[in-house]
């Protein structure tokens, strides 16, 4: 193998060499072996290369990329009207409630009985991958404080619905960490949490955000 | 309606199933341009990314190759904004000296994937740019900063470094 061949070995396979040296690169590899050989590794690299395959990440990367797509559409929600943000609120609960039941059906295996719903219970089970805990922590508690001092602003029948709603949610990520505590590498309930984590905040928003609008 | 056109009008769903087919190989693109303990951060940056674009993808290419070069972007940027192109392109002699151990593989393709891990940095980033996702060394030269002769250079370097797995 001749250093001063191979160096140009790559530009000859890339098609870069001008016409002159081409020739003289042709030249030696049709009587140098190892140099030809040496050619031959590279092009098997080249035709192999672009076909790679990647490999899966190790943990469940889902659920950090809901929340990122989800909070930059309730960003960018336009403000409306008073009685617009009342439909936009009934339709949040809506898909929450329905995302929640679907939790705790899975969880329970039966389709969770109408009526109150105990308060779940206090557990310490990680926060699913890609949710920061504690700025989830944080704006939750933020959007609950600002909705217990105002929810004088939205009428009644809204806010007993939205309580009602958050308590499913609620309900909802409770289960699934108690299960996920069973099975730890259940990555439909690990994306569950993720879910109903994310609905909470956005139902949250929404509530603060009618608040602002009537204000 | 393909799921390209039903994430761009926003279903969610869709989306996923964009990002389940091709999350193996932009999480590769992550661990060789980014590495650290950053990959799944910027996985998830890029597909972010990715959703807020799907409208300016015109379906002048496939969709995988536009998605790639979105990742690409937002990668050698999210490495940039950190601060660490530069060091990245330092030599780095121990990574060097992984790259030229022996490594035997019955299976080409997935040694090369498992070769190119271990490449110097310069090297293994010119090689995936160029090898792998198709650049030109021009583009390579304007997207990491530095002159077209050592993109060639360290292209030809990464090539050589990896015929160790056809030994």
């Amino acid at each position: 193998m001749h250093s001063e061949w191979t160096d140009l070995l790559s530009e000859y396979l890339d098609d870069e060499l001008d016409a002159v040296t081409r020739r003289r690169v042709e030249h030696h590899l049709a009587e140098c072996q190892s140099c030809a050989a040496v050619l031959n590794d590279l092009r098997r690299i080249v035709a192999v290369a672009p076909g790679y395959q990647g490999s899966n990440p190790s943990t469940e990367l889902w659920p950090g990329i809901a929340a990122g797509i989800e909070a930059r559409r309730v960003v960018t929600l336009p403000r409306r009207t008073g009685a617009r943000w009342r439909e936009l609120i009934a339709a949040g609960l809506l898909m929450a409630a329905a995302g929640a039941g679907a939790t705790w059906y899975w969880v329970r295996g039966t389709v969770p009985a109408a009526g109150p719903v105990a308060e779940p219970p206090v557990l310490t089970a990680a926060t699913p991958a890609g949710l920061n805990s504690a700025r989830y922590d944080a704006a939750v508690a933020e959007l609950e404080e600002t909705l217990a001092a105002n929810r004088a602003r939205l009428d009644t029948a809204t806010v007993r619905v939205l309580e009602q709603s958050l308590r499913s949610i609620d309900q909802a990520i409770a289960e699934a960490r108690a299960a996920i505590q069973r099975d730890t590498a259940n990555a439909y309930l690990n994306g569950q949490i993720a879910v109903n984590m994310r609905k909470k905040l956005n139902v949250l928003r929404l509530a603060t955000r009618a608040i602002a609008s009537e204000t | 309606m393909d799921d390209v056109a039903l994430a761009a009008a926003g279903d969610a769903e869709a989306f996923e199933r964009l990002y389940r087919r091709h999350v193996a190989k932009v999480h590769a693109l992550a661990r060789w341009l980014v590495g650290g303990n950053d990959v799944d951060d910027a996985v998830q940056e890029v597909f972010i990314r990715v959703w807020q674009k799907l409208g300016t993808f015109a379906g002048q290419s496939a969709f995988g190759t536009w998605l790639h070069r979105v990742a690409v972007n937002a990668l050698l940027r999210r490495r940039e904004t950190a601060g660490k192109l530069r060091a990245r392109l330092v030599e780095d002699e121990v990574a060097l000296g992984a790259a030229m151990a022996p490594v035997r593989h019955p299976d080409l393709q997935m040694a090369i994937e498992r070769a190119v891990d271990t490449l110097p940095a310069g090297a293994r980033e010119v090689f995936v740019l160029h090898d792998m996702e198709g650049y030109k060394h021009d583009e390579i030269a304007a997207l990491l900063g530095i002159d077209p002769g050592t993109s060639r250079s360290q292209l030809h370097r990464a090539r050589m470094l990896l015929r160790r797995v056809l030994a």
